[in-house]
């Protein structure tokens, strides 16, 4: 077990912040080689032109949940260590339909509005001052919704131990999921595209 | 619109499919050195917060909430992992911008919408999506990136939400897309 | 179009690749939550030697009553025992559940049960698991009740040792002990009893700053 190196006491706080510097930079260079610095081509997935917010995402969700999953296998990474944000279900569900009302009036989330702004958009620029603004009003509102905020929490729980199966059925089954949703999102853009073609000529 | 790669046409994106392997890796790099994923809006917050403590300090100490992301007051809030993340998120975006002749200062909007009209949406959304990630305790990148690498129930759930709640309102907001 | 068929294949082969380590995710089913360790003899025989990983209660009540906490007390013993008394701030954590107690492993953490014996056995358990700030309080529970609870005056002492005890005798008083002089000899079998279980008050000189310190969103998003 040597991983997550953090927490096996490989280098401290400082190193930590430097480190934090260059994922983020990892993070904003694959975002904008995905085009996720637009808000166009980021909306165009709400009208299924082109589901690339679903690739992008899922892929990497995939990539990710297959390499956790493997190298803890191999006695590499202590799963424990491995924070797992707990959850509140309602606000969570709430919070997210607000966001994706957000996203969709928008055109960007947090992260994607970062590599807007740092390829020149103005429309990014204006958007981190909303959510900003957004965050703010939250601040403010807090000792009124506070007590929705801490609602039905369920603890720190994972899929597997939810529904009660094996760590490795659900990877398989998110991956199947996934590979499913890649060929059917597929489909949908050559159906859209087709159909936009027909209704043009 | 001002061009500043004077002319140099834009390359064409990425197959999503390898920029997301791109991030999952980032994401699993991220995990397998430091125990934790990715995030955006956290960082935002440390932002609001330190400015609210600047303006007005003793509000700042006594909300409940802005008194978190302050801490104790021994170290500096902006001294956080997620600040320093999401600057480095700026600077990646830069140099893949500049790589690909993509930095152009505009605004990216819809043929049927005019530019006032997109930056207000902008705004609004913006102000939205804050309010939702702090209810949801992260955004895209925190919660259904993250979370959803290591099955978190809540950061699945949230990551339905978010999809539910952006196809809810794609028919109204087609005028600004398309 | 010559050019998107290249690109459809490398998306088929990405998809097959997915697709064997979903499978190979669903063969392996759960993978082993670290149940195997490692040890390192050379190194842990080094440590064991120069007693690095030693804490004493002398050490140990300095930091509690300064207040310092960068570190988590660990009581071994069983949930009677800690009910009875233990020493303030401590956390009862029985062995087989020491794995699960969400301890982090740069963390410093100061093991102690009655005598010393499975303080010393859960010390090498926490550093074959690649815990790095694991240490023993010396003496256990038994030398922090016969040092710092009940300091014991010796019947003729010296000027250094009277002025050494009166030190103690502050100690002991802050964790609720009673101290002992060499006057009343201990008649065998009475037994002393132990004071309350419970955190002795902050010194009010040198608190942290007012109201109770807000601990910094750690990790969250």
């Amino acid at each position: 077990m040597s991983a997550p190196f953090y927490k096996f006491g490989l280098f401290g706080d400082n190193v930590s912040l430097i480190l934090a510097f260059v994922i983020g930079i990892g993070f904003g260079f694959f975002l904008e080689r995905a085009g996720f610095g637009n808000a166009r081509k980021l909306a165009a997935q709400f009208y299924f032109t082109d589901l690339a917010v679903f690739k992008v995402m899922f892929t990497a969700i995939v990539t990710a949940m297959l390499g956790i999953f493997y190298l803890s296998w191999i006695g590499y990474l202590d799963l424990s260590l491995v924070y797992v944000s707990p959850t509140y279900i309602v606000p969570q569900v709430v919070g997210g339909l607000i966001l994706g009302f957000g996203f969709v009036i928008g055109g960007y989330c947090p992260g994607t509005a970062a590599v807007s702004i740092s390829t020149g958009r103005y429309d990014g620029m204006v958007f981190l001052a909303g959510v900003i603004a957004g965050i703010f009003i939250f601040g403010e509102a807090f000792p009124v919704v506070k007590e929705f905020y801490a609602s039905t929490p369920m603890g720190i729980v994972t899929l597997p131990q939810l529904l009660n199966l094996p760590y490795g059925l659900i990877v398989f089954l998110v991956v199947a999921m996934a590979i499913g949703g890649f060929a059917g999102g597929t489909w949908v853009e050559k159906y859209v595209a087709a159909r936009k073609k027909g209704a043009q000529s | 619109m001002k061009d500043i790669t004077h002319g140099a046409s834009p390359q064409p994106y990425w197959n999503p499919y390898i920029a997301g392997l791109g991030l999952g890796l980032v994401l699993l790099a991220s995990y397998v050195i430091m125990g934790r994923g990715l995030g955006a809006s956290g960082a935002m917050t440390s932002l609001v917060a330190v400015g609210v403590d600047a303006v007005a300090p003793a509000h700042a100490r006594t909300s409940e909430f802005f008194a978190e992301y302050l801490g104790d007051g021994t170290k500096n809030p902006l001294m956080d992992w997620l600040v320093f993340e999401v600057l480095g998120v700026f600077v990646g975006g830069f140099i893949s911008g500049i790589l690909a002749g993509r930095i152009r200062l505009t605004t990216e909007k819809g043929p049927n919408i005019s530019t006032r009209g997109r930056l207000l949406f902008a705004f609004a959304g913006g102000t939205l999506m804050g309010i939702g990630a702090k209810l949801a305790r992260g955004c895209t990148s925190g919660q259904a990136l993250t979370g959803g690498a290591v099955l978190n129930v809540g950061s699945w759930a949230f990551m339905m939400a978010v999809f539910g709640g952006a196809y809810m309102l794609a028919y109204f907001m087609r005028r600004q897309w398309q | 179009m010559k050019r998107p068929f290249p690109l459809l294949t490398l998306n088929a082969r990405l998809g097959l690749l997915l697709g064997l380590l979903g499978v190979g995710a669903l063969v392996i089913g759960n993978p082993a939550a670290g149940s195997t360790v490692t040890l390192d003899p050379v190194e842990l025989s080094r440590i064991v030697q120069t007693e690095t990983d030693h804490v004493s209660v002398e050490e140990l009540s300095d930091w509690i009553i300064r207040g310092k906490d960068d570190f988590r007390l660990i009581d071994l013993r069983s949930e009677a025992e800690f009910a009875a008394y233990h020493i303030p701030g401590a956390e009862n954590v029985q062995l087989p559940a020491l794995a699960d107690h969400g301890l982090l492993r740069n963390e410093k953490i100061i093991l102690y049960s009655e005598g010393g014996i499975h303080s010393a056995q859960a010390w090498f358990l926490m550093k074959a698991r690649e815990y790095r700030g694991v240490y023993l309080l010396r003496g256990g529970l038994e030398e922090w009740k016969e040092t710092i609870l009940f300091p014991r005056l010796p019947s003729t002492p010296t000027a250094e040792q009277a002025a050494v005890f009166e030190k103690k005798k502050e100690v002991s008083k802050f964790f609720g002990g009673s101290p002992l002089t060499g006057a009343a000899p201990e008649q065998p079998g009475r037994t002393i009893a132990m004071p309350e279980p419970v955190m002795p008050p902050a010194p009010a000189a040198g608190s942290a700053a007012g109201g109770a310190p807000v601990k910094k969103k750690k990790e969250g998003c």
